[in-house]
This record gives structure tokens, C-alpha cells and sequence, in this order.
């Protein structure tokens, strides 16, 4: 997991998700969202390959975080498997993804 | 045993089941059964092998199982055409199957050349053509192995004869606990997918604000919608190593509906409204919706969305479906399998242990029984009546405890038919086996040592009593021979026969080898019957030469044998031209015997009923002595060997006075008969065996001991080992008397 550099004036940081969003990943995506909260987000789901029950609470815990400090928040980049693992977790891919679904 | 060698052992259980159940399934199919519940049973038991072989990692297994399972398939799918060559090759591949499964559990390997070649017959069954000698991608069968039996199945082929489907709501809300214990939501919710089609809805208001969130915490909560024809038992079972560590509610709707007048349309309508309203109350909303994204959702939902149930697609099979049956309110489990009754799996060491328990149980009884009748009770007294009661319930607990071990015949029936292939493949023959009575049940250990001789009388009965094609058809017989196997229970005995329809015991061959062996006379005049038993005779051996398959010139000698051992008799009647039938009768437990009680030398023995044939008062007349304190009893014109029990057990050092005793004429080993001379009879009983072996050592003449109604230890005779301990003695005499001389 790593801040990509930015990318322009305006661009905002972009938090890239691991590999396997399981129960290790958790805990430190909480620190490195919390360390980035308060301002405008992307975070780019392009490596992941599993999601978990409680990363998927962290992500959505995150969403409504930013909802309630009125900050922008993008998921960008969707992997298949993050799509799948959004689906499988009774989520729509479309309800949580600023991107067209890859169908 | 650790926790993964448990797990394998129950699949490898679980395997042989799988394999019983393809076996009947194959065998159904090839008798006309055109159930699409019977080939999806088929179906299910090679792909239930293989997934369970995968999590194993039995490559080899898996391998077979594979290519098996994609012929299976084609049968399945109605691409490829039942005919009886097709069974065949799949009833072979089934014993390849088998082999390997075997091979796995107790090592060795499977005969490599065999199992290629049936891997290419059931890959050029591809009607299509496209897996004919084509290798295997290994991509393809590489699956997460899951649940064992689950009903992903379901096409169109079936769906007229499919259980009926049923909507279930699932309400699942994970605890913290259950993540700390590396469980994972997303694996159960794909698992309940795999039952059947579902509808998903996340429940996050219960999730705080990122500054407020135990990231280890539960706070999601999930509500399922699942269209299965599954049961409720099948959807606990996901959650069973979950079930403590989270809120779990499954309600079935149409439980609790009247299965009548279910309107399919509106439960449909119901479930995508339900679905609909908790998608739509999903929180949190995304932060940056545009209506874009909005216009999107709605596209992907309506649409193409996996993850949300196409509820048109399932509208419709369902109303398919509704057109022949009403929603039942408990779907039919597997129609080839029929109702199938709760059972649990318990160590045999356990059941064993109760049986013991149970058989000290019947003797404490009956001691119990004897001190009050010592105490001079009267019989009509209230301590005797309730003795009685006692004695009555005994017995009951023990015919209940017994029916544990107790099991049906089906398990060694099972593996005639494979045999029967393969005899009839070597020999040429053509030949169909009719079982009947599988289901009688005979104690555990009395099944597994009817293996051996079932299969020795099965494989006689192809080789030496069925004839070839050939001489049937010019003996106006059909060219398909026929072996009966059947099982019945008679006067407290399984009584289990094997006959066939072959040409029948060639009497004046069997006279004329054993007498050039030299078992009896050339002269000898003999009953049809007397013939017929010299079969079982020890070394005798009617094949011209030795074949594979049986008369190895052991034959019928140790089936006689082993059914002895058992406590049991054989015996066979044949007619000429008409076949030929071997009738065996065997106890039903080991663990009680039938007993004769007699004294030798003021010891309390207990002879087997099953090897006396009849008692006598010796006459004076008739007792000979024959040398070297050996004597011999006249009976009926045949001079029989007569031997002092007491003697032969070192109770006394001389012989004991015959009119003062009680001879016991009882046949051993080969048919041999002698006379046991002992004391006294005091009656015959039902005696609790009780190993000496596990509970002292062993002693030669003696079989087991038992414990009778007076607290005493009572040997039981071991007959075999008295009547060959005697002949030792007289033939050592004899070889003694033969030096000095």
C-alpha cells in the first residue's frame, strides 16, 4: 500500500489498495484512511484480488466519513476480482465505483 | 488421530458411499432407468469423489474422476445415449474409480495401463468428438474444492423431475469472533450461492464513522433471498463452524404457506421487491453519485448484474417448473437414494465397549436371578416377578444394542457385481447376477469375513457351475448364464445362498477324482448327496487344470472353513442340467453363542451347538481300545475316534469310565467326525463370549470364556483344536510305536 505521488495541481492523493483486502488488512487500512481524511480521495482498487467482510466495512465505514466531511471520495480503477468481491458482499459495483463497470 | 487424518478418513467413508450409490445408479440406468434424478445421482457421486479428492490433493484421483465426471456428463445433458456399451465402460471406469480411491487410502497404486486405457474409452464417449484422445487442461479441474453435496445442477433436462424449489431468507449478521477465528463472510456467502440462485443485500446502518470503527469488529449484517431446492439442513450446514460466533435466522416461505396455492409470480414479485427495498435503503450513499453512475446502476441491475439474482431468468424457470407440481413444503432428496433417515457416525470402539457392557449387564442378571432363587424365594414373590421384568428388559437392551453393529449384507453384495464383470471377462462367459435381501442385517464381524468365501463361491459358481455361452445355447438354456446371490434371516440365523443355472454337479467326475486322489474308495457306494460334499473335501479339484480365477485346489475346502470359524454350516444341493445351490447359514452375532453346558473332571465347559451333530450314552460294546490309551466308539457301523475332553485338557491323567459319561458326537474341520466324551450335560444356554486372548492369553483346546448365571468362569471349547490335539497325540503314538518296533 502506497500514496501514488501526485499527479497535477488539483489531483488528489490516491490510496492504492493491496493485493488481499482480508482480516490482516483491515486494521492498517483504517491508519492510512484516517491519516488521509479530510480532503479529497481516490483510492484505486487496481491490485485487489479479494475482499473481505471487514475491509468492506472499513471501505464503506470510509465512504460515509467522507460523505459526513463533505470530501470528495473515488474509487478508481476497479480490478475484476474487487468488482466480484463488491458483488459477492451484496454490494452494487455501481453504487460504490466513479467508473463505468467494466461488463 | 489428528484432526486432518479424522477428516480424511470420514471422505474416504464418505467415498465408498459415493461409490455404493454410483454403483446402483450405473446399474439402474443399464436396467432402463430413465430418471434424470438417477443420472444426476451418478453425477453427483463421481463429482462429490473428485472435490473431495482435490481438497485432499489426490491428483490421480482427481484426474480419473475428472475425465469419468465429463462423460457423465454428456449422459447427463442427453448428448450421449445410455447403450449398454456406454454402461459398460462407465461401470468399468467405476471400478477404476474405486481402485483409486482404494489406492489412495491404503497406498500401493492402480494398474496404470488399465486406467489410461478406460480414461480414453470415456473420453471417446464425447459425441462430439472434441475430447478423444485429447489431454486433460489442467486449468479445467482446477476448483476450489467446496461443500460435498450440493445441488448446482440444475438445467432444463431435469427440471421436470427436480425437487421442488423453495425460497429461502436468510438473515446472517457475523460477530467479531468470527473473523478472529479466520472465518470469512464473503467465503460463506459464496457458498450459499452454490445451493442455488440468490439475491443479496449488505445492511451497513449499524457501521460507524471511520474515527469510531473497531477495524475488527462486526458491524455488517446481510440479508439473503435463495431460490434452492435444497433444505434448510443444507444451509445450516455452511454456517456450521460459524454458527456460535454469529446471528443466523433462516426462515422458508413456503414452510409456511399452504404448498397448494402458492402464487409463483407474486413470491417472485415479493422476493425482487424485498430485494429492491434493501439495495435501494442500502447506506451509506456513495459520496460522489452523479447521474451517470445512477443511470448505470439501474442499466447493470436490470441487466447483466451476477451479483444480483436474474430474477427474470429464475421467474421463469420456476414457472416452468410450477407447471407439473405445487411448491411441496419438504423438497424430496435424491429420488434414486429414496428417503434417507438421520444417522450419525460412532467409533466402533464405543459401540463395542457398550456391547460388553451390556453383556456383563445379562450376566449380573442372571446371577442376580440365581442368588434369589438360592435365597428360597418364592416364585410368585414380588422380588421374582420383578426379576422377570428384568430379565426381559436385559434381553431387550441387548437385541437393541446388538442392531448397532448389526449391519446389512448390501456392503459385500456390493462388491459381487464387480467381481462378477470381471470373472465373466476372463472366462468368456456371459453372465448376470440377481441379488436379493441386501438389506438383511448380520452383526459387523460376521460381514467382514463373509467377504472371502462369498467371493470363492461367486467366482466357483462362474468358473465351474456356469457353462459357456455356447454349451448353453445347445442345452436349449439362454446364452446368459444367471448366478442368484440372496440373504434372508432364518430361526435367529442370516441363511445366505449362492445358485446358478449351470449344468449342475458332474456326480460320477467328482467320484472319479476323489478316488484317484485317493479321498475315498474307487468302490465306494455313495448318496448323491455324499458326492455332492466331496467337494468341500480338503484338496480336491475338479478344474482339469488351475485357472486364475478359482481351483487353485483350495476351493471349497476353505470356504467350509472359514464359514466354521463363523459358527457356521454350508451345504449344497444340485440337480443335473439345472444348477447348482450353496446354502450357508451363519449366527448373526459373534459376540452370543449357543452352548451346550456339560462337566468334565468337575469343570464347567461349554460346547458349541453348532459342531455337536448328536449326543450318546456310550455301551460298553461299542467302545474299542485302539492302542497308546486311544479309543474308538461305534456308531451306526463307522468307528469314530473317541476322546476324553478331560483327558486332552489335562483335567485327569487316565481315561475316564465311558458308561459313566456322556459321548458328544460333533463334526470339526473338513467334515471329520469324533466323539467328545464329558461328564455330564447340564443344559444348553445362550452364552456372553468373552475373549481370552485380549483378557489372558491364549490356551490351546479353548476358544473363549464365558461367565455363567452362578459367577463362575466357564471355558468354552474350542472343538477344532480338542479333535486335531488328539490326533497329534495318536499319530505321535503311533510314530513312537513304529521306532521301537
Amino acid at each position: 500500500m502506497s500514496h501514488a505521488p501526485e499527479t497535477g495541481d488539483h489531483a488528489p492523493p490516491v490510496l492504492e489498495l493491496p493485493e488481499f483486502l482480508d482480516l490482516k488488512a483491515a486494521a492498517p487500512l483504517v491508519g492510512q484512511l484516517l491519516a488521509l481524511r479530510g480532503e479529497e480521495l481516490s483510492i484505486d482498487a487496481s491490485r485487489v484480488q479479494r475482499l473481505g467482510g471487514q475491509c468492506l466495512q472499513v471501505l464503506l465505514s470510509a465512504a460515509m466519513t467522507w460523505k459526513a466531511d463533505e470530501a470528495p471520495l473515488a474509487f478508481i480503477n476497479p480490478s475484476p476480482d474487487f468488482i466480484e468481491g463488491l458483488k459477492r458482499l451484496g454490494i452494487a459495483p455501481a453504487e460504490f465505483i466513479d467508473q463505468e463497470l467494466p461488463q | 488421530m489428528d484432526a486432518m487424518a479424522a477428516i480424511k478418513q470420514t471422505f474416504f467413508q464418505e467415498c465408498e458411499e459415493q461409490l455404493a450409490e454410483l454403483e446402483i445408479g450405473l446399474l439402474a440406468i443399464q436396467d432402463g432407468d430413465v430418471n434424470p434424478e438417477t443420472v444426476n445421482a451418478v453425477f453427483r457421486a463421481v463429482h462429490s469423489i473428485k472435490g473431495g479428492a482435490g481438497a485432499f490433493s489426490l491428483d490421480d484421483l482427481v484426474h480419473f474422476a475428472h475425465v469419468f465426471e465429463t462423460a457423465m456428463d454428456h449422459l447427463r445433458a442427453g448428448r450421449l445415449a445410455p447403450s449398454h456399451e456406454v454402461l459398460k465402460t462407465m461401470l468399468r471406469a467405476m471400478d477404476v474409480l474405486a481402485d483409486f480411491v482404494r489406492a489412495a487410502r491404503d497406498g500401493g497404486c492402480v494398474d496404470a495401463e488399465r486406467s489410461q486405457t478406460l480414461a480414453k474409452e470415456l473420453r471417446a464417449l464425447d459425441p462430439d468428438g472434441s475430447g478423444a484422445g485429447s489431454e486433460m487442461d489442467d486449468e479445467e479441474i482446477a476448483f476450489e474444492p467446496v461443500l460435498m453435496d450440493q445441488s448446482m445442477f440444475d438445467d432444463e433436462l431435469e427440471a421436470a423431475a427436480a425437487p421442488p424449489v423453495r425460497l429461502f431468507t436468510i438473515r446472517f449478521r457475523p460477530k467479531a469472533t468470527l473473523y478472529a477465528k479466520a472465518n470469512e463472510t464473503a467465503l460463506l456467502l459464496r457458498e450459499i450461492g452454490l445451493l442455488g440462485e440468490m439475491a443479496i443485500a449488505c445492511d451497513a446502518s449499524a457501521l460507524p464513522l471511520l474515527s469510531e470503527l473497531d477495524p475488527e469488529g462486526g458491524y455488517l449484517s446481510w440479508t439473503i433471498e435463495l431460490l434452492t431446492t435444497q433444505d434448510e439442513a443444507a444451509i445450516r450446514e455452511v454456517f456450521e463452524f460459524v454458527e456460535w460466533d454469529c446471528d443466523l435466522d433462516i426462515e422458508s416461505d413456503a414452510a409456511s404457506a399452504a404448498p397448494d396455492d402458492i402464487d409463483l409470480a407474486a413470491l417472485i414479485q415479493k422476493m425482487q421487491a424485498t430485494v429492491e427495498a434493501e439495495l435501494s435503503a442500502l447506506s451509506p450513499p456513495p459520496t460522489r453519485v452523479d447521474p451517470l453512475a445512477e443511470a448505470s446502476r439501474k442499466d447493470a441491475d436490470a441487466s447483466a448484474d451476477p451479483g444480483v439474482i436474474d430474477l427474470a431468468k429464475a421467474r421463469q424457470k420456476k414457472s416452468e417448473q410450477a407447471v407439473g407440481e405445487h411448491l411441496g413444503p419438504k423438497p424430496d432428496q435424491g429420488a434414486a437414494g429414496g428417503a434417507s433417515q438421520p444417522t450419525i457416525r460412532v467409533d466402533l470402539d464405543r459401540v463395542d465397549r457398550l456391547i460388553n457392557l451390556v453383556g456383563e449387564l445379562v450376566i449380573n442378571q442372571a446371577m442376580l436371578a440365581q442368588r434369589v432363587m438360592e435365597a428360597g424365594l418364592a416364585r410368585a414373590s414380588g422380588v421374582a416377578t420383578g426379576l422377570d421384568e428384568l430379565e426381559q428388559l436385559t434381553r431387550e437392551i441387548q437385541d437393541s444394542v446388538m442392531a448397532i453393529r448389526a449391519q446389512p449384507v448390501k456392503s459385500v453384495f456390493q462388491r459381487m457385481p464387480r467381481l462378477v464383470r470381471e470373472v465373466a471377462a476372463m472366462t468368456g462367459k456371459l453372465v448376470r447376477l440377481v441379488t436379493e435381501g441386501e438389506n438383511t442385517e448380520v452383526d459387523k464381524t460376521v460381514i467382514e469375513r463373509l467377504a472371502d468365501p462369498l467371493t470363492h463361491m461367486i467366482r466357483n459358481a462362474i468358473d465351474h457351475g456356469l457353462e459357456s455361452p455356447e454349451a448353453r445355447a445347445a442345452a436349449g438354456k439362454p446364452e446368459e448364464g444367471l448366478v442368484h446371490l440372496s440373504a434372508l434371516h432364518r430361526s435367529g440365523r442370516i441363511v445366505i445362498e449362492v445358485s446358478d443355472d449351470g449344468a449342475g454337479i458332474n456326480r460320477a467326475r467328482v467320484k472319479e477324482i476323489a478316488a484317484s486322489k485317493g479321498l475315498i474308495a474307487a468302490d465306494a457306494s455313495l448318496s448323491d448327496e455324499e458326492i455332492d460334499n466331496l467337494i468341500f473335501l480338503p484338496g480336491f479339484s475338479t478344474a482339469p487344470s488351475i485357472s486364475d480365477i478359482s481351483g487353485r485346489g483350495v476351493g471349497m475346502d476353505v470356504v467350509r472353513r472359514s464359514i466354521q470359524a463363523l459358527g457356521g454350516r454350508i451345504s449344497i444341493t444340485s440337480r443335473p442340467g439345472r444348477g447348482s445351490t450353496f446354502t450357508m447359514s451363519l449366527p448373526l452375532t459373534l459376540a452370543v453363542l449357543d452352548g451346550m453346558v456339560v462337566t468334565v473332571a468337575g469343570q464347567t465347559l461349554v460346547v458349541p451347538l453348532t459342531a455337536i451333530v448328536e449326543t450318546l450314552q456310550p455301551k460298553i460294546a461299542d467302545v474299542h481300545g485302539f492302542g497308546g490309551g486311544a479309543r474308538v466308539i461305534a456308531i451306526r457301523e463307522h468307528f469314530t475316534p473317541l476322546i476324553d475332553v478331560g483327558r486332552e485338557l489335562d483335567y485327569r491323567g487316565e481315561n475316564a469310565d465311558p458308561l459313566a459319561c456322556v459321548a458328544l458326537l460333533v463334526e470339526s474341520e473338513g467334515g471329520v467326525r469324533s466323539a467328545l466324551l464329558v461328564d455330564a450335560i447340564l443344559g444348553q444356554r445362550q452364552v456372553v463370549i468373552k475373549s481370552l486372548e485380549a483378557n489372558y492369553r491364549h490356551v490351546p483346546g479353548i476358544a473363549a470364556a464365558t461367565i455363567l448365571g452362578d459367577g463362575r468362569v466357564a471355558l468354552i471349547l474350542d472343538v477344532d483344536a480338542v479333535v486335531a490335539s488328539s490326533r497329534a497325540d495318536s499319530a505321535a503314538f503311533e510314530q513312537s510305536l513304529a521306532t521301537a518296533g
